[in-house]
């Protein structure tokens, strides 16, 4: 297929763009600007047109899997190779984050340029970089490729977020996102050498050549192992003396730890909040379509690995739905309008965890796509109201931007209605079928997974009135009521390279939910569930026989393998369950939304986080989470290590000091022998030899 | 009649010990130099001994070999001998110790 062989140039034209902007962006109009805008741009016309070859509207349904490029070949063993895999997930993937960062590079313009920002080729070259990285990890094929793609895009977060190095934050924000999700990537590396180990390849779908598969893909592997008892090939199951499912499952959770470094999640999430540092635009592009995005993402493009292990799943439903709720209410006393944007990131990742967890494939990617548009609408109607405010983002001197900029206030509000899961909002039809899918599964499984899945359950519903709560105390805070300082009584006007990418996400944040709009779908019987039918794929053949990463395939295993099916409640049973999880997820969302009006449309609010007492410490202190991480280093890593360092410089060194000074004091004996007299040199030579001679004689048996 | 080659063995031992004696404890460069033709002699007393025992021409050309290595160490040597002298103002080895730890 024509598109398929174009694909690379998807990857590379960002890259192209941030090698032009690096090394001739200062002597480009914009600072480079122009050529990223090209670059993304012509990589989201190539994400089209894959996506159209991939869902069948340019012929018949396809997909593509293939290496390009072999790093290390490998004789008898595993080769590190390079290739491209391009199902419907990761065509949908593509769409979103080459959108997303066109918007962005668009809205830089207004953001970084008429700001009169220095370094602007470095800022367009970093952000060409984390486009090319975001979205050469969305297409890789192997776990190895991902895994270098992954650390690309932690660098790039690392150079955007302390752009502003000569202040005192951005750097040691950026340090700090570098090192936590370096810490979670550590795990993923063991992880990705203990699947190359354990199974020779780091696949995720098998390729094939003439239809003929020429190397099977790791999860196919397990799940033949797991479920036929195929393990001959697997000499890695002897070596740690494990059954197969239970070694899969380490492998799994291994792998994990990435994925809670850089998705944020619960207890890795710290350096999100402080991220907010670096510019505007660029949290749009962190948050809402690249480096958070990419550990829901890798979960979603190895689920048949997941889907294989209960322990796994109910880890990651527990892990995020514990994270939704406990960032949702740290959210709601924060006063920085990007902190509040920060938090409700880390909630919302934490729903799509949930999803993955609890066996809703199609609800987590529905969550992704949706979240992607509303959060990045979201910051940028924040970077909108930061430019207006002179770049003061406490809330609590703003006020009544409503009525000084309609764009942003009017899209600003369609991004929080549907964040806040308000109908017919995007998030609204996401966040109620993670929901669902969790209630059913859980309703529905046995043994402690059903349990697990509704604690998890729970603890994503609680956080819907958070949620509501914490989206419009920002949302009444910053727009309505009366201006509470100069600036907001007077802001400064955007430009149309802001209004513009706020209008398109606008129009996506309120739409994007009729993707899918599953209950709607299940109760009046029409098909419209499009993106079900995206991830479905056709019944027969095509490329869910090919590749094996379709809905069904992952359905099956979890429900044969980790035992997850649906249960209803009783009485009502599926479609009053499906009604009734809708009507308590909307009311809840709706009961935060009027808690926050009740407290905050006042035309001069006052602070009620008094009234919360200790409690507004300890969530003011994001739950001392920075203080006992920074207490785990120093007062535990740090004694370990200076003990450590005894040992090394002590026992180690010391052995080798050691044997280094007997041999410095034999020497310096032995060296009298060189007496410089020639006659003893003779003498010593003639002894020699006699004594050799005798040594010879003795041995031989000469005497 | 002839002599037996133990009596040619008997005499290169016997040169060869004094030569080796003379190198042991003489401390005059040019008694050194002496002795060490000595001992490279009695080989040549050897080569020449075995040759005549095995009816084979070989160990006399060795023989000849064996003078001109002499020779030629000979000359190498007093030139030594001559460095030594201009340095240390004497011939004996024993002064001539600069070159230790």
């Amino acid at each position: 297929m024509a598109a398929f062989t174009y694909a690379p140039a998807i990857v590379l034209l960002p890259f192209v763009s941030f090698l032009v902007a690096l090394f001739a962006g200062d002597r480009m109009p914009k600072g480079g600007a122009l050529a990223g805008i090209t670059a993304t741009g012509g990589s989201l016309l190539l994400s089209i047109w894959v996506a159209l070859t991939v869902g069948g509207f340019t012929g018949s349904s396809t997909s593509y899997n293939e290496f390009v490029y072999t790093w290390v070949a490998g004789v008898d063993s595993v080769s590190l190779r390079f290739g491209l895999l391009l199902d419907p997930l990761s065509a949908l993937m593509l769409l979103i984050v080459t959108l997303i960062s066109f918007l962005v590079h668009i809205f830089s313009l207004g953001y970084m340029n008429d700001e009169g920002e220095t370094g602007l080729p470095r800022y367009y070259a970093g952000l060409g970089l984390f486009t090319a990285s975001m979205l050469g990890f969305v297409v890789a094929n192997n776990l190895l490729m991902a895994f270098i793609f992954f650390e690309l895009v932690g660098l790039c977060s690392y150079l955007l977020i302390g752009f502003w190095f000569r202040e005192d934050g951005p750097p040691s924000a950026a340090k700090k996102a570098f090192l936590v999700t370096r810490f979670g990537d550590y795990f993923f590396l063991i992880g990705v050498v203990g699947i190359l180990a354990t199974f020779g390849t780091g696949l995720f779908a098998p390729v094939r050549e003439g239809g003929e598969i020429v190397a099977q893909s790791f999860p196919h592997l397990a799940e033949d192992a797991v479920v036929n008892g195929a393990t001959e090939g697997i000499a890695m199951l002897d070596t740690v003396g494990m059954g197969a499912q239970g070694w899969f499952t380490v492998l799994a959770l291994l792998v994990l730890g990435g994925v809670i470094g850089k998705s944020a999640q619960f207890p890795l999430h710290t350096w999100l909040p402080d991220a907010m540092e670096g510019p505007t635009p660029v949290s749009a592009l962190i948050h809402a379509a690249t480096m958070v995005a990419a550990g829901v993402y890798l979960v979603a493009r190895m689920y048949g690995f997941y889907a294989i292990s209960p322990t796994a799943l109910a880890v990651v439903a527990l892990v995020g739905g514990f994270t939704a709720l406990f960032a949702a209410t740290m959210g709601v006393v924060k006063q920085e309008l990007k902190q509040v944007l920060a938090y409700s990131t880390i909630s919302q990742y934490g729903y799509m965890m949930l999803a993955l967890g609890s066996g809703g494939y199609v609800a987590a990617v529905f969550h992704l796509t949706t979240h992607a548009f509303f959060k990045a609408l979201l910051f940028l109607g924040a970077g909108s109201v930061i430019i207006a405010m002179h770049h003061n983002e406490n809330m609590w001197d703003m006020g009544g931007l409503k009525d000084r900029m309609p764009v942003t206030y009017w899209t600003f509000l369609a991004g929080s209605l549907a964040l806040a899961g308000i109908v017919p909002f995007a998030g609204f039809w996401s966040k109620d079928e993670v929901l669902y899918e969790a209630l059913i599964h859980g309703l529905g499984s046995g043994g402690g997974l059903g349990p697990a899945f509704l604690l998890a359950y729970a603890m994503g519903l609680l956080a819907v009135f958070m949620t509501g709560f914490y989206t419009f105390r920002m949302v009444y805070l910053t727009f309505h009521g009366e201006p509470r300082s100069d600036i907001a009584r007077d802001p400064v006007s955007v430009g149309w390279n802001v209004k513009g990418p706020l209008s398109v996400l606008g129009v996506l944040a309120a739409t994007i939910g009729f993707i899918n709009m599953k209950p709607v779908a299940e109760l009046t019987g029409l098909h419209i569930d499009f993106l079900h039918a995206w991830l479905h794929g056709p019944d027969e053949a095509g490329w869910p026989a090919l590749l094996g990463t379709d809905l069904v395939t992952y359905e099956e295993l979890y429900h044969d393998v980790a035992g997850i099916s649906s249960g209803y409640l009783p009485v009502i049973q599926s479609e009053g369950t499906l009604v009734l999880s809708a009507v308590v997820s909307l009311s809840l969302a709706v009961g935060g939304v009027l808690f926050a009006r009740s407290l905050y449309s006042d035309p001069h609010p006052v602070e009620h986080t008094d009234k919360l007492g200790d409690v507004k410490t300890l969530l003011m202190h994001n739950y001392y989470q920075d203080e006992y991480q920074v207490w785990l280093a120093t007062g535990f890593t740090y004694p370990i290590a200076r003990a450590m360092d005894k040992f090394d410089q002590g026992v180690v060194d010391g052995v080798v000091n050691g044997v280094s000074s007997v041999s410095l004091f034999g020497g310096s004996r032995i060296r009298k022998i060189q007496s410089g007299v020639v006659s003893n040199y003779a003498t010593l030579l003639t002894l020699g030899l006699v004594l050799l001679l005798v040594f010879f004689g003795l041995v031989g048996g000469w005497f | 009649m002839a002599i037996p080659a133990q009596s040619y063995l008997l005499l290169s031992a016997a040169v060869f010990c004094i030569g080796l004696f003379g190198v042991l404890t003489r401390r005059n460069a040019l008694i050194f130099l002496m002795s060490v033709e000595l001992m490279l002699n009695a080989a040549n007393i050897n080569f020449v001994a075995f040759s005549l025992q095995h009816g084979n021409l070989t160990g006399q050309v060795f023989a000849l070999f064996g003078m001109a290595i002499a020779a030629a160490e000979v000359a190498v040597g007093i030139g030594i001998i001559l460095v030594l002298y201009r340095n240390f103002s004497d011939v004996d080895v024993t002064k001539a110790t600069t070159m230790r730890w």
